[in-house]
C-alpha cells in the first residue's frame, strides 16, 4: 500500500468520523470544531485528487469564514448556557485533539504530495502541462462566465438577506461621526471667558 | 460566440441584474424615504425585462448554459409580470404595516432573476444556481416580517427543508454528471440514450425528489402549509405563483431535454408523485379551518394536476402544463390579494369563520373570492375549468386515463372545501365589520376575478398558440 | 498512475455517500438544535463536492470542479441566510428548537 492509499484511508476515516461528531456532539461548539475538522480533512482528499485550488478554497472559505460564522452564532445565541459557560478548560481537550489531527493530516498530505506530487498522477486537464489553478482560471471567466456572475448575485442575495433580517437601527445610540469631529473648529468648541474673582460663572 | 451576442441573448437577465444593482445604490443612499422609488423602479425593470424576453433574439449562449427558446420566452414574460404584481401587492402592504423596506422589491427582483435563470437553464450548473438564487431570496422574503414570530418560523422551516431538498437535487446532479461525463442537458441526453445505467437512474430519482420539493408536490410538501400560514400574505401570493411556474418549466426542461432516452422511467416516478399530490391535496385540505393552509393544500392538488399533464410526456402535455400553470397562477394570486385586502381590527382575516357573511359586509371582495373559488374548483365557464380541461385532455391523449380518473375523483373533496368557503360567505351570519380595504390589493383581487371570467376567453385564444409554440421547444413528440 | 489506481473512484464516492448519509441523519436526529441542522446541510453539500471533484479528476475534466466551486459559493451564502433567519427566530422565540416550532400545525 503506497503513501497515497494510506493518506486516503486516514483522511477518509477522519472525515467520516468527524462528520459523525458534528451531528452527535452534545455541545454545538464541539459540533463546529468537528465541522472544521471535516472540512479540513476533505480539503486533504481534494489535494489527493489533484484539485489543489478547491482544497485551498475549502480551507479559506469554510474554515476561515463559514465555520467562524457558525461559531459566532453559537456564541451569540447562547442557547445551551449551562454547558457553554463551563469555559475554556472544557474545550481544551477536544480543541487539542482537533489540532493534533489537523497537524498529522497536514504532514501526511504534504508527504503524499512531496513524494510523487498528487497532481502529477492526474493527467493535466486540458492536455497541456498546466496547473489545476490555471486550468480553472482558463474556463471560469470564459466558458462559465455566466454561472460565475449568477453566483455573484447569490452572494448579493445573502448579503441583502442577512442585513434586512438582522440589522436593527436603534435610536438614541451615540455614534462616532468622524466628519463632525474633524470639522470642529476653535470657534465652535472653545469659549474664552473672563471670570471675575469670587463670582464664578452662572449660565 | 462572442460576448456581445451572448449578452444580447441573455438580455432579460442582464437588465434585471443591472437594474437591481442600480436600485440597491438608490436604496442605500436614499434610505427608507426611497422605498417607493425603488419599488417603482423595480416594477419598471421587470416590465422592461419582460419586453426584452418577448422580443429578444433566441439561441444558446455561454456554451449551452443559457437557452433562450420559446418555452423560456413564454414563461419569462409570465414570471416577470407576476413578480411586478407581487411588488404592487407587497410594497403598499408593508407600508401599511409600517415595515416598508426598500429591500423588498430588490429581493423580488433577485428572485425573478433566479427564475429567469431556471427557465433558461441548459446545464446542471445553471439549473442549480438558478434554483438557489430564487430560493435564497424566497427564504428571506418568507421571514421578512422579522418581528413576527410566525413569519420567522415560516422562514426557518422553509429554509431547512429547502436546503435539504437542494442537497438531494445536487447529489442527484453530481451522480448524473459523473455517469454522463458532462453537465449539459444535450450531452446527458446523448449519454443516456447510449444506455441509461443504474447510476443515472439513481441520480435522476434524486433530482426529481429535489425538484418535487421545489414545486411542493407530495410527499415532499411538508413545508407548504406552514410557510403559507406563517409568511406574510402578499409574499405568499408571490411564493405560490411565479416560482412554481419556473420550477415546473425547469422540471420539464431537465426531464425532456436531459432524459428523452429514459422517458419511461421518469414518467413512472412523476405519475406516482402526481397521484400522491392529488390525494394529499384533496383530503388534507378538508380539515383545514385556516384559509391560507387550505390554499396550500389546494396548491399541492393543483401541482398534482400539472404533474399529471407533464407525465404524459408529450408536446400536448407540456402545452397543457404551461396553460394550466399560467391560469392557476392568476387565480391564486387574486385569491391571496383578496386575503391581503381583508382585515378586521388590524388583524388579518385567515380563519374560515372570519369570512362568515362577508357578502353583506364587503360585497365586491366577496364576489371576487366567489369567482376565484369557483374557478379553482373547476366550474365552467371560469378559467379553472379551461385549465383542467387542458390537463385532462392531455393526460388522456397520453394514455394516462387511470390517472385522469383519479384526478377527477380527487376534485370531489376539493370541491367540497371550496364550496364551504362560499357557504360561509353567503349564508352565515356576518362576523362583524371589516377594516377599510386598501385599493391596491382589492384591485388586484378583482382584476384576477374578472380574468377568471370573462377575460379568460380572449386570453385563452392568445395563450393557446403561444403555449403550443413554447411546448415545441421541449422537443417531444 | 499509481496514486489513482490504488485508490479508485469508488472509494471517493463511498466517502461522499457516507458523508451524505450522515448529513441527512443529522437533519433528522437534531430536531432540537437548528444550528446542527445547518451544519448537517453543509455536510451534505461537502459530500456533493467530493463527488464532483472525484468525477472531475477521474474524467480529466474541469467542469466538475467549476460546479464544485459554485456549490461552495452557494453553500456559504446558504449558511449566511440560514443563520440570519435563525437569529430572527431566536429573537422572537428565545430558543432554537424546531421541535417546539409548532405554533402552526395541521
Amino acid at each position: 500500500m503506497g503513501l497515497q492509499a494510506i493518506a486516503f484511508y486516514v483522511l477518509a476515516v477522519v472525515t467520516v468520523a468527524s462528520a459523525f461528531g458534528v451531528t452527535t456532539a452534545r455541545n454545538p461548539v464541539h459540533s463546529v470544531l468537528f465541522l472544521i475538522l471535516t472540512f479540513f480533512t476533505a480539503a486533504g482528499l481534494f489535494v489527493l485528487l489533484g484539485a489543489e485550488f478547491l482544497a485551498m478554497l475549502l480551507v479559506v472559505v469554510y474554515v476561515g469564514a463559514v465555520a467562524v460564522l457558525f461559531l459566532f452564532v453559537v456564541m451569540m445565541l447562547d442557547v445551551d448556557f449551562a454547558s457553554l459557560r463551563a469555559g475554556f478548560a472544557r474545550y481544551l481537550p477536544i480543541g487539542g485533539a482537533v489540532a493534533v489531527f489537523l497537524l498529522i493530516e497536514m504532514i501526511l498530505v504534504s508527504g503524499a504530495v512531496a513524494e510523487r506530487g498528487a497532481a502529477a498522477h492526474v493527467k493535466p486537464l486540458s492536455g497541456e502541462n498546466i496547473s489545476n489553478t490555471e486550468a480553472i482560471g482558463r474556463v471560469l471567466y470564459t466558458d462559465y462566465l455566466y454561472d460565475f456572475q449568477i453566483a455573484g448575485l447569490v452572494l448579493l442575495v445573502a448579503m441583502i438577506g442577512a442585513i434586512v433580517l438582522t440589522l436593527k437601527h436603534r435610536p438614541g445610540i451615540k455614534r462616532q461621526t468622524v466628519a463632525d469631529q474633524t470639522g470642529r473648529s476653535v470657534r465652535g468648541g472653545l469659549q474664552v471667558v473672563q471670570v471675575k474673582v469670587g463670582e464664578g460663572i452662572a449660565e | 460566440m462572442d460576448l456581445t451576442s451572448a449578452l444580447q441573448i441573455a438580455l432579460p437577465e442582464v437588465i434585471l441584474a443591472l437594474g437591481t444593482l442600480v436600485l440597491i445604490v438608490v436604496g442605500a443612499f436614499g434610505g427608507e424615504k426611497s422605498t417607493g422609488l425603488v419599488g417603482l423602479g423595480a416594477g419598471a425593470v421587470l416590465v422592461e425585462a419582460a419586453a426584452a424576453a418577448c422580443w429578444g433574439p433566441m439561441g444558446q449562449a455561454f456554451h449551452g448554459g443559457f437557452v433562450a427558446d420559446a418555452a423560456a420566452q413564454f414563461s419569462k414574460v409570465a414570471i416577470y409580470l407576476m413578480s411586478a404584481v407581487a411588488i404592487a401587492l407587497g410594497a403598499p402592504w408593508l407600508r401599511r404595516k409600517r415595515s416598508a423596506k426598500f429591500e423588498y422589491p430588490l429581493l423580488v427582483l433577485l428572485a425573478a432573476t433566479g427564475m429567469g435563470v431556471m427557465v433558461s437553464a441548459g446545464d446542471l450548473i445553471s439549473l442549480y444556481i438558478g434554483i438557489e438564487l430564487q430560493s435564497l431570496a424566497l427564504y428571506v422574503l418568507a421571514a421578512f416580517q422579522r418581528d413576527d414570530s410566525r413569519s420567522s418560523e415560516a422562514g426557518l422551516k422553509y429554509f431547512v427543508l429547502g436546503a435539504l431538498s437542494s442537497g438531494l437535487l445536487l447529489y442527484g446532479a453530481s451522480l448524473i454528471y459523473g455517469f454522463a461525463g458532462s453537465v449539459r442537458f444535450a450531452d446527458i441526453a446523448a449519454a443516456v440514450h447510449a444506455g441509461a445505467g443504474q447510476g443515472v437512474i439513481f441520480g435522476l430519482v434524486f433530482l426529481i425528489c429535489g425538484m418535487a420539493f421545489k414545486v411542493s408536490a407530495a410527499p415532499f410538501h411538508m413545508w407548504t402549509p406552514d410557510v403559507y400560514e406563517g409568511a406574510p400574505t402578499p409574499i405568499v401570493a408571490f411564493i405560490t405563483a411565479a416560482p412554481k411556474l419556473a420550477a415546473m418549466v425547469l422540471f420539464a426542461r431537465a426531464l425532456a431535454l436531459g432524459f428523452p432516452g429514459a422517458t419511461g422511467q421518469w414518467q413512472q416516478v412523476i405519475v406516482v408523485i402526481a397521484l400522491i399530490s392529488m390525494a394529499v391535496g384533496a383530503l388534507a385540505g378538508l380539515v383545514q379551518r385556516n384559509l391560507k393552509r387550505l390554499l396550500a393544500y389546494s396548491s399541492i392538488l393543483n401541482i398534482g394536476y400539472a404533474l399529471m399533464a407533464m407525465a404524459a410526456g408529450t408536446e400536448g402535455g407540456m402545452q397543457a402544463m404551461l396553460v394550466f400553470m399560467v391560469l392557476y397562477m392568476i387565480d391564486v394570486t387574486g385569491f391571496f390579494a383578496c386575503l391581503t385586502a381583508l382585515q378586521r381590527d388590524g388583524r388579518p382575516m385567515e380563519r374560515l369563520e372570519d369570512f362568515a357573511g362577508l357578502v353583506r359586509v364587503r360585497p365586491g371582495l366577496a364576489l371576487a373570492i366567489t369567482a376565484l373559488s369557483l374557478s379553482l374548483l373547476g366550474l365552467p365557464p371560469f378559467s379553472g375549468f379551461w385549465s383542467k380541461y387542458y390537463v385532462f385532455k392531455a393526460a388522456i391523449a397520453g394514455g394516462l386515463w387511470p390517472v385522469a380518473v383519479f384526478g377527477l375523483v380527487a376534485s370531489v373533496p376539493a370541491a367540497f372545501y371550496y364550496l364551504r368557503i362560499l357557504k360561509t360567505m353567503w349564508f352565515d351570519e356576518p362576523a362583524g365589520a371589516t377594516d377599510r380595504t386598501p385599493g391596491d390589493a382589492s384591485a388586484i383581487g378583482m382584476g384576477a376575478a374578472l380574468f377568471s371570467f370573462p377575460l379568460v376567453l380572449p386570453a385563452l385564444a392568445a395563450l393557446d398558440p403561444l403555449a403550443t409554440l413554447a411546448a415545441r421547444a421541449f422537443g417531444l413528440a | 498512475m499509481t496514486g489513482l489506481s490504488e485508490v479508485s473512484l469508488g472509494h471517493y464516492l463511498a466517502v461522499a455517500a457516507v458523508l451524505f448519509t450522515i448529513g441527512v441523519f443529522g437533519i433528522f436526529a437534531n430536531r432540537r438544535n437548528v444550528i446542527v441542522i445547518l451544519m448537517s446541510v453543509e455536510l451534505i453539500l461537502l459530500a456533493v463536492n467530493i463527488n464532483l471533484v472525484a468525477f472531475s479528476a477521474f474524467l480529466h475534466q474541469v467542469a466538475g470542479q467549476i460546479f464544485a466551486m459554485i456549490v461552495l459559493t452557494v453553500a456559504a451564502a446558504e449558511a449566511a441566510v440560514g443563520l440570519a433567519i435563525l437569529v430572527t427566530f431566536f429573537r422572537n422565540r428565545g430558543d432554537i428548537s424546531v421541535d417546539d416550532a409548532a405554533q402552526m400545525k395541521g
